[in-house]
């Protein structure tokens, strides 16, 4: 409650200097838009991974103490109308992974392979040892498109190189 | 405790099963095999090049023939670099170098910071994890991870990188983009500070 308050407080004013570099008090804590995406996080869920219509990314291990699943539903189109995700991680693994959900949605396939780690760890304002969160919640993007595309290939009876 | 929380823990507690499974059960294909097809079915075939972090469960059983590591699984897709790893780099043989590796680095970085002039620089090595602070410039961290048995470094200027071991060139080398660590960093840090630094 604290945390929150605190953090609150100290990041009034900031909204829009993304880029500004925290008060040494306040760079220990974590940047609001994570905490948002961990209190209300978005797209929390699965879709049924045989439908031909989903793409489902799974990229991690638990032994890293990271694992994100996520899941794409793309129309005829090849745009993605849905999103879900489920996360074991920390904090900043759940805010990249939940923001990766909503960024995908209504961006075509060509798209969202687009979007770089380097986004999501800035709009997040990820500290250093956080950038690896970023770059896994990217991984899953890439991963649920690439699965989605092998499946529609199996579907047209191509060979896939696995 | 959130949903988000509650429904990732039982995925969690899945997941620990099988990783106590795969570990105390190295020799034992069938059982692992059954037990973690599902999860690294979908795994071992939608994953390609960008997962370099990637250690599938229980995958390295699976495998029938000599080269087990994950970085053999990756090196069969369009991945970036082909590292031979016939044999696996044992955890404490990768702690050796490891760290061995960062210890270097922290010598000589200290050394750099006392030659150049960043205001704020710091260089503090504490839990295993390397931190050097460039003020202004930012801030690198230096971690092992050693289920993937890598060096990860996250970067003001690359952004993360995770480094495997190649045993035949004896570097740290990012497969996603074929960076050396000592190469990328003694670049980098030229870069950032203005004064050459010679790591290797």
């Amino acid at each position: 409650m604290m945390l929150r308050q605190t953090a609150r407080k100290a990041l009034l004013g900031l909204s829009s200097q993304r880029n500004f570099s925290p008060v040494s008090f306040a760079s220990r804590l974590y940047h609001s838009n994570v905490i948002d995406h961990y209190e209300n996080p978005r797209n929390v869920g699965s879709f049924d991974k045989n439908d031909s219509n989903v793409g489902t990314g799974l990229v991690g291990a638990p032994s890293c103490g990271d694992v994100m699943k996520l899941q794409v539903k793309i129309d005829s189109s090849g745009q993605i109308t849905d999103a879900r995700f489920k996360t074991f991680g920390c904090g900043s693994a759940i805010a990249a992974s939940s923001l990766a959900s909503e960024w995908v949605k209504g961006k075509s396939m060509e798209e969202v392979l687009t979007i770089k780690n380097s986004q999501i760890a800035k709009h997040l304002s990820l500290p250093p040892v956080k950038l690896h969160c970023s770059m896994l919640a990217e991984d899953a993007i890439r991963a649920a498109v690439e699965d989605y595309k092998n499946k529609q290939a199996e579907a047209n009876g191509e060979t896939v190189e696995a | 405790m959130s949903f988000v929380n509650r429904t990732a823990m039982a995925t969690a507690s899945r997941f620990l099963l099988l990783r106590r499974l795969s570990r105390s059960l190295k020799l034992s294909q069938t059982l692992v095999h059954s037990n973690s097809s599902r999860v690294s079915s979908n795994l071992i075939h939608k994953t390609i090049e960008p997962l370099d972090s990637f250690w599938p469960i229980g995958e390295s059983h699976i495998r029938h023939d000599s080269s087990i590591t994950t970085r053999s699984f990756s090196s069969q897709s369009q991945g970036p670099a082909s590292i031979d790893n016939s044999s696996v780099l044992q955890e404490d043989e990768f702690h050796r170098l490891a760290n061995f590796t960062i210890h270097d680095l922290l010598e000589k970085i200290e050394e750099y910071g006392d030659n150049v002039e960043i205001d704020g620089f710091d260089i503090d090595y504490g839990n295993e994890v390397l931190t050097l602070k460039l003020g202004s410039l930012g801030t690198y961290v230096l971690n092992k991870q050693t289920p993937n048995r890598q060096i990860w470094m996250s970067s003001p200027v690359s952004g993360p990188s995770r480094f495997d071991w190649d045993q035949d060139a004896n570097v740290w080398i990012y497969r996603r983009t074929e960076a050396k660590l000592h190469k990328l960093l003694e670049e980098e840090l030229e870069n950032l500070c203005g004064e050459p630094i010679q790591l290797s």
